[in-house]
C-alpha cells in the first residue's frame, strides 16, 4: 500500500495537476460568489475541457470547482446577503448581521478557515473511511431519511426568534411552496400556470427572499445611512474567537462528512443540521441569528465537509449523491474509470492519486479563498443605494441563465416582495428557508415509506437509526415546549408584579 | 407596535392558509382516480401543512388580541389609520411592485438587455439619492451590458431579444 501511495504522490505532484486544482478552485470561488451561478453550472461547463486532460487531472479539476463554488457562496452571503449557492443560505443568518456590524472581515475569515478545516476532515475521511461510510449510507432508506428530516425540521423552533408561532407559520409557508409542481407520482400540485408545473426553483426563491427585501426597504423607507458603505472593521480573527468556534467547526465537519456520504442529502441540509446543533449546544445560542461567528463556522464547516464526502458513495458504490456528482460520474466514465467496488481493484493507482490530490485541495482552497475574499471585500465600500440595485440586476441575469426561463425571474421578484412583507410583519424568514429546502425530502420519503409498507406506520420504527432520530426529535420538541412554557410563566409573573 | 404586527401577521397567515385549504387545494391539487399500492394521495401533505398553518395563524391572532386590548388605545391603531399615516411609504411600495410587474410583462417586448437597463435606471431613481448621478447613469448602461457579455460568452445563455425590435 505504501509503495502505491508513494507512486501516486509522485504522479499527482506535478505542475499541470497543481495548476488544474488551483485554477479550478479559484474559478469555483468566483462562480460561487456570483448569485445565480452554481457549482453544478461550473462543473458542467468545465466538463468538455476535461476531454483533453489526463483522467486524474480532469477529476481533480472538477472536484476543485465543486469545492471552490461551495465556499464561494459564503462570500456573497456575508457581504451582500445573497447566498451565491443554496448551501450558503444558512451562512446568511449570521454572516450578514456580522457584516452590518462592521465585522464582515472576521466573518469572511471564519468562513474560510472553517471551510478549509471541514474540507480537510472530509478529505481525510474519504481517504480512510470511504468503504465503511458507504456501507453505512446504504442502510439509510426512506424511513430513516424521513426521521432524519423530521429531526432537522425541529431546528425551526430555535431559529424562530421572538415568536415560535410565527416561526412555525413561516415554516408552513415554506413547506407549502415546496409542494408546487410535479410530485413523485407525477401529479401536479398548485400548477396555476404551465411554468409552475416544474415547481419553484430553489435559487430564485432563496435569493428573492433574502436579497431583494433589503433593496425594497431602501426604496420604501429611504434610511439616512443608505448612502454609507458597510464598514468592514477589524478583519483579523483572534485566537480566542477561533477557539470559541472550534467545537462547532469539528462537529460541523463530522456532520458534513456523515450526511454528505448519504446519497441525496447534500451540503445544504448538512449546513442547517450543523447550525442547529451549534445553536443548541453553544453558550451563545441565544445570539445566533444576530451575528455570531460560531454560526458562520458551523454552517461553513458542514457544507464544505459534505463536499468531499459526496465522493464517497460515488467512488465506493458508483452512486452519485447529487447533480454535481452525477456530472462527475460522467467524467469518470469518459476517462475509462468505472466508479464502484471494482474501481478500487482495477484502478487503485488512479484512486490513490485522486485521494492525494484532493488532500492538496484544502491548501489551495485557503490560498484562493484568501485572495478572492480580499478582492470581494471592496464591494462593501460601495454605497448601498448603488450596490443593491446592481445586485438585483446581477441576480436577474444569473437566475435567467440557470434555466433560460423568464418564470424564474418572476419568482425572484415575487419572492422579494413576499420577503419584504414578511419583514414588515416580523415573520422570520429563516424557518421558511429551512422548510423550503427540507420539505420535498421530508414529504417524498414519507410517501415512499408509506407506499413500501402499504400504509403501515410501523415502517418508521424498524431500524435503530430511525429510533435514534425519533428519540432525538421527541427530546428536542419536549425541551422546546418546556422552554416556551417557562418563558410564558416568567412573562406572566413579571406582568403581575408590575401590575401590583 | 409589536402587538399590532403579530395581529396582522396572524391575520395574513390565517387568510392565506384558509384560501389554500378551502379554495386552491380542491381546485389545483387533483387526486388521481387510481393510486398504486397504499401511497398517500398528492393532496395529503399540502392539506396537513395548510391545516397547521391555519391553526398557527389563528393562534397568532388569539395571542396578540389580549395584548392589544391591554395596550393603550393610542398604540392599537386600525389598519385604515395606519395606511393613511404611511401614505408615502405605501405609494413607494406600490411603485416598486409596479416596476417589477412592468419588467416582467414588458421584457418580452423590449428585450432582456434594454429591460434590465431601464429597470436599473428606475431603481436608482427610486432610491431617492442623486448624489452620484454620473455613476448611476454609467452603471445603468454599462453594468447590464457587461453582464450580458459575460453570460452570453461564458454560459452561452440565449437572452430574449424583444418582439418589438426583431
Amino acid at each position: 500500500m505504501w509503495n502505491e501511495l508513494l507512486y501516486a504522490f509522485d504522479a499527482v505532484a506535478t505542475l499541470p495537476n497543481f495548476l488544474a486544482m488551483f485554477a479550478g478552485i479559484w474559478a469555483g470561488v468566483i462562480i460561487g460568489a456570483i448569485p445565480g451561478m452554481t457549482g453544478t453550472m461550473a462543473v458542467t461547463l468545465a466538463l468538455p475541457f476535461t476531454f483533453y486532460l489526463p483522467p486524474v487531472t480532469s477529476i481533480l479539476l472538477l472536484v476543485a470547482l465543486y469545492k471552490g463554488s461551495t465556499y464561494g457562496g459564503s462570500i456573497s452571503a456575508i457581504l451582500i446577503k445573497t447566498p451565491g449557492t443554496a448551501s450558503a443560505a444558512c451562512t446568511v443568518l449570521d454572516g450578514y448581521p456580522l457584516a452590518r456590524a462592521g465585522k464582515g472581515g472576521k466573518a469572511l475569515n471564519m468562513a474560510l478557515i472553517s471551510s478549509c478545516i471541514g474540507d480537510f476532515i472530509s478529505n481525510i475521511s474519504l481517504f480512510f473511511l470511504a468503504i465503511p461510510l458507504a456501507a453505512f449510507a446504504l442502510r439509510i432508506g426512506p424511513p430513516e431519511f424521513f426521521m432524519l428530516m423530521a429531526f432537522s425540521l425541529t431546528i425551526v423552533a430555535s431559529i424562530s426568534g421572538r415568536s415560535l408561532v410565527l416561526g412555525i407559520l413561516s415554516a408552513c409557508f415554506g413547506l407549502l411552496l415546496a409542494t408546487v409542481g410535479e410530485d413523485i407520482y407525477g401529479s401536479y400540485r398548485f400548477a396555476l400556470s404551465e411554468d409552475m408545473k416544474s415547481g419553484l426553483g430553489m435559487v430564485p426563491v432563496l435569493i428573492g427572499l433574502f436579497a431583494l427585501p433589503e433593496l425594497i426597504k431602501i426604496i420604501v423607507f429611504r434610511p439616512e445611512d443608505n448612502t454609507q458603505a458597510l464598514k468592514l472593521g477589524d478583519n483579523r480573527l483572534t485566537l480566542s474567537e477561533f477557539r470559541g468556534s472550534l467545537k462547532s467547526i469539528c462537529r460541523g465537519s463530522l456532520i458534513g462528512v456523515i450526511l454528505g456520504a448519504i446519497p441525496g442529502i447534500g451540503p445544504s441540509t448538512a449546513a442547517f443540521f450543523s447550525y442547529s446543533e451549534a445553536r443548541r449546544t453553544s453558550k451563545n445560542g441565544d445570539k445566533f441569528g444576530e451575528g455570531e461567528l460560531e454560526g458562520v463556522a458551523a454552517s461553513e464547516s458542514a457544507n464544505n465537509g459534505a463536499c468531499g464526502a459526496t465522493m464517497i458513495p460515488l467512488m465506493a458504490l458508483g452512486v452519485p449523491g447529487d447533480v454535481i456528482t452525477g456530472v462527475m460520474l460522467g467524467a469518470f466514465m469518459i476517462h475509462g474509470l468505472t466508479p464502484g467496488p471494482l474501481l478500487f481493484q482495477n484502478n487503485i493507482g488512479e484512486v490513490y492519486a485522486l485521494f492525494i490530490g484532493i488532500l492538496f485541495s484544502s491548501v489551495f482552497l485557503f490560498i484562493a479563498g484568501k485572495i478572492t475574499a480580499n478582492a470581494f471585500t471592496k464591494i462593501s465600500r460601495i454605497p448601498q443605494t448603488l450596490l443593491l440595485p446592481c445586485i438585483l440586476i446581477l441576480c436577474v441575469y444569473g437566475i435567467y441563465s440557470i434555466g433560460a426561463s423568464p418564470f424564474d425571474v418572476t419568482v425572484l421578484l415575487v419572492m422579494g416582495v413576499v420577503g419584504f412583507i414578511m419583514m414588515l410583519l416580523n415573520i422570520p424568514a429563516a424557518p421558511f428557508l429551512i422548510a423550503f429546502i427540507l420539505g420535498p425530502m421530508f414529504e417524498d420519503n414519507m410517501r415512499r415509506s408509506l407506499a413500501i409498507s402499504r400504509g403501515d406506520l410501523g415502517v418508521f420504527f424498524q431500524s435503530w437509526i430511525s429510533w435514534g432520530f425519533f428519540i432525538l426529535t421527541v427530546l428536542f420538541v419536549t425541551l422546546t415546549i418546556r422552554r416556551e412554557w417557562k418563558k410564558w410563566r416568567e412573562k406572566r409573573a413579571a406582568a403581575t408584579a408590575s401590575a401590583s | 407596535m409589536n402587538q399590532n404586527r403579530d395581529f396582522y401577521a396572524g391575520l395574513v397567515g390565517t387568510l392565506f392558509f384558509a384560501i389554500i385549504l378551502f379554495i386552491l387545494i380542491p381546485i389545483y391539487v387533483k387526486v388521481p382516480s387510481f393510486i398504486p399500492g397504499f401511497a398517500p394521495p398528492p393532496d395529503m401533505w399540502p392539506r396537513v401543512v395548510a391545516i397547521i398553518g391555519l391553526v398557527m395563524g389563528i393562534t397568532a391572532v388569539g395571542l396578540a388580541f389580549p395584548k392589544m386590548r391591554e395596550a393603550s388605545r393610542n398604540q392599537v391603531t386600525s389598519l385604515g389609520s395606519r395606511i393613511c399615516s404611511h401614505k408615502t411609504l405605501i405609494i413607494r411600495f406600490v411603485g416598486v411592485v409596479a416596476v417589477f410587474a412592468a419588467f416582467v410583462f414588458g421584457m418580452p417586448f423590449v428585450g432582456f438587455v434594454p429591460a434590465t437597463i431601464l429597470l436599473l435606471a428606475v431603481l436608482f431613481m427610486m432610491t431617492g439619492n442623486f448624489e452620484r448621478k454620473f455613476w448611476m447613469i454609467g452603471l445603468s448602461v454599462i453594468f447590464p451590458v457587461l453582464l450580458y457579455l459575460l453570460f452570453t460568452e461564458v454560459t452561452h445563455t440565449p437572452f430574449p431579444e424583444g418582439s418589438l425590435f426583431f
